[in-house]
């Protein structure tokens, strides 16, 4: 429990008021701005002037100087005292009448204008009348059960209502219209405007004294059973939970947010926001506790104490100080409406940050976060905590007064290894989270070199992403930080980052090579030929391309190879350079050649006949260490003959030589085919190869995109070279035979007939006749289809012709038109003329004549 | 402080488990808790609205305080112990007179809480139960009292209440059995209670507010009355 939240300054003592006449007590007291008044039971009635002193330690003392003191000339006690100050009249209780006095000098007012018959009065806070200058009265009548309304003026006092209740009354309190009673038996709510009401709850008030007090707009607090102190507002509901007090009440205030109590032996103090007990002060022989304009005063029959409330702020401090972080919120936001706002939110955010740093320090992570979050804190001061996570460069200073009571995180977890990795996961994840909102702005180079920091010591996967990503890590603390924990690649990440390239590379290389050790990743080689890919520093490619390729020839030369695009149409690198640098690395020359010739395609007869040749050199390499067919071999094969075949560029003659001798038929006759010369290369394919389908397919390829005639040329090369007579091999017969019939219609037809052996039958041949008179019957039919086309269209053509002539022309019988046989007959169509679109021919009379 | 929107009150005799209930489902943990002084509130948020939830303390002491809690209420859970036969009947003859402040459409809820103590509590939810015969019911040693008692106590209340069943929710979807212990069906129960209380929120909204209509309306023309006999 034990909040602070008043303190007791004593007031009035008892030698002041009554020196030694023991037999005085005080009955009632009253105060108002600066004036203090007590009632006694000897009729008198005190004015004192009540000073509040702070003194410089913020203590609050009061000292009260008696200014005069009146006898009201009854020997009856005074029992009641309200000021009324718009009227500067004080209303006084004494033996059942209230009298208006001058609240200065305590005169009554000369009209002798008075209450006659009240038991107890109270006065409306809330009044309905609307008059400054006047304050309404509520009487508890001693007539039985009876209430009454009065209007008090200066110096004039007017009734204005009497009810009756249907018990008698006890206690009363007033809100506008509403009157809230102690009856005998049970708490009501009466309207006296409308004079309805409604049951709050049974009480006996015999057992106990009742306690009826306004405490707001519409809303009472009182004495219910068993020492609960009950909210209830002018509909007879609760609002509130009741606050639990003793058995023995006597009395009640109300200082927000407390409500505090009286009884026997303490003053005791709950808070309205969470039905708490939070404070609770001896006091013995208390009499009277009242709360006149916020201040709450208590009386014991001899002397008067205020109740001093402690600032809420300090309040809160004190709760934070015994991390009750719950209570301090609950507090804060209670003080919203008593605080200017923009006071509060100062102080509010700087309390949601102390709350913060308190779960912080229970290792309660959400709601820390949830504190920091909405406290906006600084997140550098959670990052000082940690020790070396700051930049040495920060200009952070620690907020003063300090948020917190830690210096740094080995005090707050005591060496607690396990506490300090979950209070460094906290931070990675809290910072992770804020490192791209606003709450950040300002201070990102201090949160990312803490995060990399963090994330470098827990050897945290997202250290590399942190790097890669834009990031406002300060280069000298994070990379000493990174040597230190020996994060080699991401060090050189960072240098990338900042635009040291040189540096990074320097490291990777290292890191390769194993002078350093770093086993972030495992591919560091192809990361590095890679970004020498990427590099548009092209001394740096240069420089580490001799390291590369000694690696991995031809893992290396993707540092050639597949450059960017953009970087090559502005500014490349020459490739003469790169092959001579090349030159030494077999393996990657032939890989740089080939992406120049096949996938840039680079019309350049060097670099194909270079390529050609390196192909060669490596096939008469690989042949002269084995005769196998190794897959290798095949391999280079087949490249060697796509590019002999494709390319138009490299030097035939060149190659052709190169190749003589070898045992390359093949790639001979493609040779020779580029040369034209296609009848020796047939002839390699038919007599030295025995590669039947090689020849037919040799007279497609070298016949793509030319004509028919030279495709027939090339494939009667071929049936002569099968049917050369010098041989009379009966493969080739056959071969003849099979390139008839499979290929007819590559083949003139009359032609054939001409060269065919007579000794072949008609079956041999049939597929092969069969095709050819089936291919001239289709020729004839397409040709006449094509002819009857022609036809139809020139025809159109001629209409359209006529037609664009159809201009009139005028005929007259001196302007005989000379080129008709005006005396003939009409022999011939073009003898007739075309005018305003109808055909006219003329007569041997020289009329004209319309035909149509 | 947030104004709630509608209230829903917690009646029963003490001990039955209403603070623990509460708690149990704001909280959602089981907490050994002490007799409550006088009541307790909880506002929840449903959805758009807020519905404070009031614990009244059982004790025969606070039971004059009812009424008033009870005012304008929304929905009351009456609760009772199902090892204790007495808490029902309790419902019934002590508590039932103080729901008659409450909103006119307030709706009722049945809850027998503390199952967790019975054997019966290994079985499966108690859909099936109603159709057990009571000799089956009775059977359970320690079980005093069975899903028909309540939901003919639930019929009582209509009665009480001059309410047509056919215009409220049926008693089988307003008799709950719980433990406030496990935590079996306790989040359901608060659940189908809220959901019920949101028409009555937005009809009470749209009628203005309820405690004017509460007092001037049909309240007054009694308490007048009796003022003026006695």
């Amino acid at each position: 429990m034990s909040v602070k939240a008043f303190k007791l300054v004593s007031a009035v003592e008892r030698e002041m008021l009554m020196g030694d006449k023991n037999y005085i007590n005080i009955e009632c007291i009253e105060c108002c701005g600066k004036n203090l008044y007590i009632g006694t039971n000897d009729c008198f009635i005190y004015r004192f002037l009540l000073d509040e002193k702070t003194s410089t330690a913020g203590k609050i003392t009061f000292a009260a100087t008696k200014q005069l003191h009146k006898y009201l000339g009854l020997k009856k006690p005074v029992s009641e005292l309200k000021a009324a100050s718009a009227l500067t009249r004080l209303l006084v209780l004494c033996d059942n009448t209230i009298t208006l006095v001058n609240m200065m000098n305590l005169e009554p007012v000369p009209t002798g204008a008075r209450i006659k018959g009240a038991v107890t009065f109270t006065l409306n806070e809330n009044p309905v009348s609307g008059d400054p200058f006047c304050v309404e009265v509520c009487i508890i009548s001693v007539k039985r059960r009876t209430i009454q309304m009065f209007m008090v003026f200066e110096d004039r006092v007017q009734i204005v209502k009497e009810v009756f209740t249907p018990e008698q009354p006890c206690a009363v309190a007033v809100d506008g219209y509403y009157l809230c009673l102690a009856l005998t038996t049970q708490y009501i709510i009466l309207n006296y405007n409308t004079g309805v009401s409604q049951d709050l709850f049974p009480y006996c008030s015999d057992e106990k004294r009742p306690i009826v007090k306004r405490i707001g707009r519409q809303e009472f607090l009182l004495a219910g059973p068993g020492g609960l102190g009950m909210f209830a507002t002018v509909d007879g509901i609760s609002q509130r939970a009741p606050v639990h007090w003793s058995e023995n009440v006597i009395g009640a205030a109300l200082c927000f947010p407390y409500v505090v109590a009286l009884d026997d032996e303490f003053i005791t103090v709950h808070s309205m926001l969470d039905q708490q007990q939070k404070q609770t002060l001896p006091f013995k022989e208390g009499h009277i506790l009242q709360d006149f304009e916020g201040k709450v005063i208590v009386a014991t029959n001899k002397g008067v104490y205020i109740l001093v409330p402690l600032p809420l702020e300090k309040q809160i401090q004190d709760l934070l100080a015994s991390h009750r972080v719950e209570e301090a919120l609950v507090l804060a936001k209670g003080a919203r409406r008593n605080i200017p706002k923009e006071k509060f939110q100062v102080m509010y955010k700087r309390i949601l940050q102390q709350a913060g740093f308190i779960q912080f320090a229970q290792l309660q992570f959400l709601e820390a976060k949830e504190l920091f979050r909405s406290g906006q804190l600084d997140v550098r001061e959670l990052i000082s905590l940690y020790p070396f996570l700051l930049p040495t460069s920060s200009s952070f200073i620690r907020s003063h007064p300090p948020l917190h009571e830690y210096a740094d995180l080995n005090q707050l977890t005591q060496g607690d290894q396990e506490k300090m990795t979950k209070c460094k996961r906290f931070l990675m994840s809290y910072l992770n989270e804020v490192r791209s909102t606003e709450v950040a702005n300002g201070y990102k180079e201090d949160i990312d070199t803490a995060l990399l920091k963090l994330y470098a010591e827990a050897n945290h996967e997202s250290l590399l992403d942190l790097l890669v990503s834009e990031n406002f890590c300060l280069l000298t603390d994070s990379a000493a930080w990174l040597e230190k924990h020996k994060k080699y690649f991401a060090l050189g990440l960072l240098y990338h980052y900042n635009g040291q390239d040189a540096t990074a590379l320097q490291l990777w290389v290292k890191i390769v090579d194993g002078d350093i050790e770093d086993s972030t990743r495992s591919d560091l080689y192809e990361y590095i030929v890679d970004f020498l890919t990427f590099c548009s520093d092209q001394d740096l490619v240069w420089k580490y391309s001799e390291w590369v390729l000694q690696k991995n020839e031809e893992v290396g030369v993707q540092i050639f190879t597949k450059r960017p695009l953009e970087e090559q149409e502005k500014n490349n690198i020459n490739p003469d350079d790169i092959i001579s640098c090349l030159n030494k690395y077999p393996k990657a020359r032939v890989k740089y050649l080939e992406y120049l010739v096949v996938e840039r395609k680079i019309e350049k007869e060097k670099y194909h006949t270079h390529l050609a040749v390196l192909y060669l050199e490596a096939i008469l390499q690989l042949k002269s260490v084995t005769t196998d067919n190794c897959t290798e071999a095949t391999e280079l094969l087949l490249k060697l003959r796509s590019l002999l075949q494709k390319s138009d560029l490299y030097r035939i003659h060149f190659i052709l030589d190169k190749i003589q001798g070898t045992d390359l038929h093949m790639e001979s006759a493609i040779l020779y085919g580029k040369l034209e010369e296609h009848e020796k290369a047939l002839h390699i394919l038919v007599h030295e190869l025995k590669d039947y389908h090689a020849a037919e397919e040799y007279c497609i390829w070298n016949s793509e995109n030319r004509d028919m005639q030279y495709r027939r040329r090339l494939f009667h090369m071929l049936l002569s070279v099968y049917l050369n007579p010098s041989t009379s091999d009966c493969a080739l017969v056959m071969a003849a035979v099979d390139l008839l019939n499979n290929h007819a219609a590559e083949f003139d037809a009359s032609l054939v007939l001409q060269v065919v052996p007579d000794s072949w039958s008609v079956q041999l041949l049939s597929p092969f006749l069969a095709g050819a008179v089936r291919q001239s019957i289709h020729t004839r039919r397409m040709t006449q289809a094509a002819l009857g086309l022609a036809q139809a269209e020139n025809l159109i053509y001629k209409y359209e012709k006529v037609k664009q002539r159809g201009t009139p022309i005028l005929l007259s019988d001196k302007k005989m038109y000379k080129p008709w046989d005006v005396h003939g007959q009409v022999k011939e169509k073009d003898s007739s003329v075309v005018i305003r679109g109808f055909l006219w021919v003329t007569d041997r009379g020289g009329q004209m004549e319309r035909l149509n | 402080m947030k104004k709630p929107d509608g209230k829903v009150v917690l009646l029963g005799d003490m001990n039955v488990g209403k603070t623990s209930l509460l708690h149990r489902y704001m909280e959602k943990r089981f907490q050994e808790t002490v007799s409550t002084v006088g009541g307790a509130f909880y506002l929840k948020q449903w959805g758009p609205y807020n519905i404070s939830i009031w614990d009244t303390a059982g004790r025969e002491q606070f039971h004059g305080l009812g009424s008033m809690y009870c005012r304008g209420a929304a929905a009351v859970i009456l609760t009772y112990d199902v090892n204790s036969l007495q808490s029902l009947t309790e419902l019934e003859e002590r508590f039932l007179a103080l729901t008659d402040s409450a909103s006119a459409d307030c709706i009722f809820a049945i809850v027998g809480n503390k199952v967790d103590l019975t054997d019966d509590c290994a079985l499966p939810p108690d859909e099936n139960r109603p159709e057990k015969s009571v000799a089956s019911c009775s059977s359970k040693v320690r079980k005093q009292v069975c899903a028909e008692d309540a939901i003919a106590l639930y019929k009582k209340i209509l009665k009480y209440k001059m309410l047509d069943e056919k215009d409220v929710p049926a008693a089988e979807k307003m008799c709950f059995e719980t433990s406030a212990k496990t935590g079996y069906k306790v989040d359901y129960l608060f659940e189908t209670v809220f959901d019920m209380v949101v028409p009555i929120i937005v009809r009470q909204k749209a009628e203005g507010p309820p405690q004017t209509v509460d007092i001037t309306d049909y309240k007054p023309a009694k308490r007048t009355k009796s003022g003026c006999c006695a």
